[in-house]
């Protein structure tokens, strides 16, 4: 049975989408600028983008660069973090390196990684490695630091040893938090990349999206953001699903008993 | 160190108690202090010069104010901490780290939140290399015994504090260890919950009679459950003295509570820490 407060809490995230297209229509009829196309424009545009081989193999290298750059990330980002947050002085000789590279703007280092490595896959796979790596260290840091020590100490008494605590105690408890940083990493990696693109243009959604800037082809262009914003919206909903059966845990499913002691 | 007999005729001559093992030191204490580094280079005596000998089988309470190191005592025994000064032995071997003959079972629970209830108590036998089948056999019959039969797919969030503790006693007792090191297990419940756990420990406890070293600020609570309380001074924390508890076993809280000796062994600790200017015990 859905009520019809249910289904106006289900279709909200549609009506707030018709809503924004709406706005955006009305705002471009009332401007008549040949650089903001109307929304119906730039949707019709979409199909066109979608169906060209070209633009999906160019699509499909984009999601690519990002998987391995997220994946290297959170390779090397959760044992760091986790050894950071565990190990005080693993923490005391990373924290002021990480401090200093957190606010540098990883893109603004393309261009020297372009100089050193190419245009080509591996500078800005780097390059998302580079942007994703610090929020996941971050929380994985915050995550390890967090573990109950007397939850470790009974892991001791029953016979692991410290790289099995590390393993079978501090990274799964401290599995929450670590997947909440992948989710902000997951949000940059789409950011990087198409960031990546726009300095090194070869290839990808950010080269689509560019080219056809320059070329004054605005209705392809904000069919392009439209794509990459439904990319970025497809992922998070995928990665929310994947975490929600990771930490089930950490939320309750059954009622408290209160009759209980 | 003293120790004072509140009744000279303790253990022998008491009623016969079953499957009582002949008593043979399991723990040893022996010139244990402990220092902590505080910050600006000072240094804080937790416990000094503490000498103790625990039986095999014997349900030892060490009783004493916050802060008088009395945790730390069983961290040490624990293997957790590593004294400053002294060693402690379990079975006569220099305890230099923690292990499966030595079982704690923390105020704060530590339940490892990602397994639920079956899997927390099938944990420690799952890492002595029991076989799967029968690791949850004797898991499904300890949280029988604990009380908690049909919860086993709960997750430990699900549960309150005085659940959370029967499974965190039942995954102690899973890999049976010599020993039972509980810290202030009760301190975090409720009142009611705090006595029916202490009905449940102590039924568990006279069955197989493990050595039990339990922590505790609450008089009542260590009269009722043990052989002898260990009543520590104020920091640096050293034994004031030993009272062996001389009440028939098995014990029922409702005869206990009118039975004077129970009402005298209470009256006469709290008066030993009256003594030492305590003022946080709380009944």
């Amino acid at each position: 049975m859905i009520t019809p407060r249910a289904l106006l809490e289900k279709s909200a995230p549609l009506l707030a989408c018709i809503g924004l297209l709406c706005v955006w229509q009305v705002a471009s009829l009332t401007l008549q600028t040949e650089s903001f196309p109307t929304a119906l424009e730039a949707i019709r545009a979409i199909p066109s983008i979608l169906g060209d081989k070209e633009s999906l193999v160019n699509i499909g290298a984009s999601i690519r660069r990002m998987a391995i750059g997220l994946s290297l990330a959170v390779l090397f980002a959760i044992p760091l973090g986790l050894m950071m947050g565990r190990i005080k002085g693993v923490a005391s000789f990373f924290n002021p390196l990480l401090m200093i590279i957190y606010p540098v703007p990883k893109a603004a280092l393309m261009p020297i990684i372009m100089l050193w490595l190419g245009v080509g896959d591996v500078s800005k796979t780097l390059v998302i490695f580079l942007g994703v790596s610090l929020p996941i260290i971050y929380h994985s840091f915050q995550g390890g630091k967090a573990v109950e020590e007397k939850m470790l100490w009974s892991g001791a008494a029953m016979g692991l040893s410290a790289p099995q605590r590390m393993w079978r105690i501090v990274l799964p408890s401290a599995l929450p938090e670590i997947l909440t940083g992948c989710r902000t990493g997951l949000v940059l990696a789409l950011i990087t990349m198409v960031t990546s693109e726009m300095i090194a243009r070869q290839s990808g959604a950010g080269n689509i999206l560019f080219n056809a800037l320059d070329m004054a082809q605005y209705d392809t262009v904000f069919a392009m953001i439209m794509v990459i914003g439904a990319m970025g919206i497809l992922f998070d909903a995928a990665f929310e699903k994947l975490r929600g059966r990771l930490v089930r845990w950490s939320k309750p499913q059954h009622d408290m008993p209160l009759s209980f002691s | 160190m003293s120790v004072v007999s509140l009744r000279s005729d303790a253990q022998a001559g008491s009623e016969p108690l079953p499957a009582l093992k002949p008593a043979s030191a399991m723990i040893e204490i022996d010139h244990v202090s402990q220092r902590f580094q505080t910050s600006g280079r000072q240094s804080h005596l937790a416990l000094s010069d503490i000498n103790l000998t625990i039986d095999d089988g014997a349900f030892v309470s060490i009783l004493g104010p916050s802060g008088c190191g009395k945790s730390t005592l069983l961290y040490i025994v624990g293997g957790f901490v590593q004294p400053s000064d002294g060693a402690a032995k379990v079975k006569g071997k220099v305890i230099t780290g923690p292990g499966p003959d030595r079982g704690p079972v923390f105020q704060e629970f530590a339940l490892f939140p990602w397994k639920n209830v079956l899997g927390n108590v099938m944990y420690g036998l799952r890492q002595q290399g029991v076989k799967k089948a029968e690791a949850e056999a004797r898991g499904r019959k300890l949280l029988e015994m604990v009380g908690l039969k049909g919860y086993e797919n709960f997750y430990p969030k699900e549960l309150s504090g005085g659940m959370k503790q029967r499974v965190a006693i039942a995954r102690t007792l899973a890999y049976n260890p010599a020993v039972l090191l509980m810290d202030e297990p009760f301190g975090a419940l409720d009142a009611h919950t705090r006595t029916r756990l202490q009905n449940d420990l102590l039924t568990i406890w006279e069955r197989d009679r493990k050595t039990v070293l339990f922590v505790t600020h609450s008089v009542e609570e260590a009269v009722f459950l043990s052989d002898k309380v260990v009543v520590m001074t104020r920091s640096p924390g050293s034994i004031k003295v030993v009272v062996d508890i001389d009440l028939p076993r098995p014990r029922k809280r409702a005869e206990l509570l009118l039975d004077p000796r129970y009402q005298k062994y209470v009256v006469d600790i709290e008066k030993l820490i009256d003594d030492t200017g305590e003022d946080e015990i709380h009944a």
